[in-house]
Formats: structure tokens, C-alpha cells, sequence
């Protein structure tokens, strides 16, 4: 009795995720070329969702709330970073907008998959857009620029952003369950802001006006962490985007190499 | 921070996730970005995080901190030449958290 009626309620849910699951042979494979394309990332992936998971916990949230923000929110860097903000509260506004600008740079990923979604409906393109990492966006721009109408190229996609998402939400769950066992003044928050650092340092490398805006709102952010709501942070991000613009006008060969280092890149 | 705000945090979050990830591709092609805003918003990212770990890191105890007393900014250091030379993630997190923990426990 009991069996049939979860049965009753199942099938229609079933039904209606049906389309996340590869159909033909095509599709399948493309899941799986693009599964296999995250293959060497995955380590990386596993450890940074591991670090952030032990980090939201030391910071304070309760487990609920930490598995709550894995599940919901599914992105690292904005995530360790509110963080910090949460812990010393901060208005909700301020950490929306915070929050805005870290994923700036997914406004420029979802902007150059936009034709590859193409003509899907509206429900499945904000679900593959909640989808996007930066490691699968870059082995997918990888494809397009070798053949610009691959085929099957969602199922691609999906099977890169499956893998990305299994890796973290592993990480994360494992990091949230151990960070109990970890006493508080080891310091292991830390890790998340070494993760972060690891994040910003290649933005820098190839980039000299990336490098200037952020040593410009760095400095800015640490003079003025003394502002209240911590509009220290609003500040720094301004005056960093202002010095890097600034530095790609007075920098003109310093930008050209930039853009042929990120042309080598892609 | 009650309950209650951190859970309507956790909402803008996802909310901040789903805006910027999704919008663009429901709008389609029909939207062009204006050069202006397309090149800051390719620095935005950077000068966000900077902005986030900069004073996680130089700032102990309300006051701005240089000298090696201060374990978390040797730690980042340490951490940003390992990556720059290893490019791994895990080996930096590792060395800096060694760091860190070997100067907290020996000298502060």
C-alpha cells in the first residue's frame, strides 16, 4: 500500500527529470566526452569543495544552514566569501551585492554559451546556467573553438557540469561532516581565504591591469576596514575596477600581451 | 546574526548565483553588453576577491598588522609563491595551513 502510493507520487517527479538523463547513443556518449573532459580536474574540485565545507561550519552555521548553502548556493568563491560577512553581520544587502560581484565573471561565461542553448526552453536554460563552473566552461569554450557546431552540445555540457557538481558537493558534505572533529582555534577558516588566494593569483598572472585593480582594491578594502557594513569592501572594488581601466589605457603593450597570453590560454 | 537572516542570507545567495549565471541565457542573443561595462565586468571578479582577502589577511585585531607576528598574512605568503611555482591547489592550502599552524604554535 505504502509502496504504491510513493510510487503514485514518484513517477510523475520521475517523469518530469526525465529529460536530465541522456536518451540516445549520441546524447549518451556526449555526456560522457564531456564527463571525461573533468576527469583531471576533479581532485582540485574535491579539495576546494572539502575546504569550503569545513569552513562554513567553523564560521558558525549550523549544519542545516551548511548543507542548506551547498545545495542552494553551489558557488565556492561566493560562498567563502560571505562567509566572513555572515560572521560579522553584515546587511543582507551588502552581501547580495558582494555576492553580485564575485559572479560577475559568470555574466561573461553565460553570455558566450548563448548560443549553444539556443532555441531550449526557458526552465531548461536557467537550469544549465545554475550549472556553470569555471573549469567546465573552459574545456567547453575548448571544444567550440576547435569545431564551432560540435553536436549533442548540451549533453556535453551536462555530463562536464554533472561531474563538477558530484566532485564538489562530495568535497563539501565530507568537509561539513568532519569539521566537527576539527577543534576552532586550529584556524582552518584560513583555508578557505589560501583557496580564494588561489583563485585570484592566475586572474592576476596574465593580466597586468587585472593585477593593478586588485593590489589597488586590496589596499583600499584594508585602509577602509574600518567603515561600518563593511563598505570597505564597495569601495575597494570600485577604485580596483577604476585603476585596472585606468591601467589598460596607459598600458596599451602590456595589454596586448595580456590578451595574446589569454588567446594562448583559451 | 539570527537564524532567521542567515536563511534569508543563504535565499540572496542563491538568488545572486541564478541572476548571473541564467539571466543572459534566458535573454538570448538579442542583448548586447556595452564595451564599457563588458571590460569591467572582466576586472570586477578580481578586484572582489582582493578586496575580500586582503583585509582577512593584513588586518588582526581591528588594526592593520605587517610583521611576521601576524601568522595569517605569512601563511598567504607562503600559500601565494607555492601556487604561483606548483599551480596545485591542495599542495598550497597544505603548505600554508603548515605554515600558519607551525607560527601559531612557536612564536605567537
Amino acid at each position: 500500500m505504502q509502496r504504491w502510493s510513493l510510487q503514485f507520487l514518484l513517477r510523475p517527479l520521475l517523469a518530469r527529470l526525465s529529460w536530465l538523463v541522456p536518451r540516445s547513443g549520441a546524447q549518451r556518449a556526449a555526456f560522457g566526452a564531456g564527463f571525461n573532459d573533468l576527469l583531471p580536474a576533479l581532485p582540485g574540485i574535491f579539495a576546494w569543495g572539502l575546504v569550503t565545507g569545513v569552513a562554513m561550519v567553523k564560521s558558525g552555521l549550523t549544519l542545516p544552514q551548511a548543507f542548506g548553502m551547498t545545495f542552494m548556493v553551489f558557488a565556492g568563491s561566493a560562498q567563502l566569501s560571505s562567509l566572513p560577512l555572515i560572521a560579522a553581520g553584515t546587511p543582507l544587502w551588502l552581501i547580495f551585492v558582494a555576492a553580485l560581484i564575485i559572479n560577475l565573471r559568470f555574466v561573461i561565461y553565460s553570455a558566450a554559451l548563448r548560443a549553444s542553448f539556443r532555441g531550449l526552453s526557458t526552465g531548461r536554460k536557467i537550469f544549465l546556467g545554475y550549472c556553470i563552473g569555471d573549469i567546465g566552461f573552459v574545456k567547453f569554450m575548448q571544444r567550440l573553438n576547435r569545431d564551432p557546431h560540435f553536436p549533442e552540445q548540451q549533453w556535453v555540457y551536462l555530463g562536464s557540469a554533472s561531474a563538477n557538481w558530484l566532485a564538489w558537493q562530495i568535497g563539501s558534505c565530507l568537509g561539513i561532516a568532519g569539521a566537527a572533529f576539527i577543534p576552532t582555534h586550529w584556524g582552518l577558516e584560513l583555508a578557505g581565504t589560501l583557496a580564494l588566494l588561489a583563485v585570484l593569483i592566475p586572474l592576476c598572472l596574465d593580466h597586468k591591469p587585472a593585477l593593478i585593480g586588485a593590489c589597488v582594491a586590496g589596499a583600499v578594502a584594508v585602509l577602509a576596514h574600518a567603515l561600518p557594513l563593511r563598505l570597505g569592501l564597495l569601495l575597494g572594488v570600485m577604485f580596483g575596477i577604476a585603476a585596472a581601466l585606468i591601467a589598460e589605457k596607459v598600458l596599451p603593450v602590456e595589454q596586448k600581451a595580456g590578451r595574446k597570453a589569454e588567446q594562448k590560454h583559451e | 546574526m539570527s537564524e532567521v537572516e542567515v536563511w534569508l542570507a543563504l535565499v540572496l545567495l542563491t538568488l545572486a548565483t541564478v541572476i548571473t549565471r541564467s539571466t543572459l541565457l534566458v535573454l538570448g542573443e538579442r542583448v548586447k553588453l556595452p564595451l564599457l561595462a563588458e571590460r569591467a565586468l572582466r576586472y570586477a571578479p578580481a578586484c572582489a576577491l582582493a578586496a575580500i582577502v586582503a583585509p582577512e589577511l593584513f588586518v588582526a585585531g581591528q588594526q592593520v598588522q605587517l610583521d611576521w607576528h601576524n601568522a595569517r598574512l605569512m601563511a598567504a605568503i607562503a600559500a601565494t609563491v607555492c601556487f604561483i611555482v606548483t599551480r596545485s591547489l591542495l599542495t598550497t592550502i597544505v603548505l600554508g595551513m603548515a605554515v600558519f599552524t607551525a607560527l601559531r604554535l612557536w612564536f605567537v
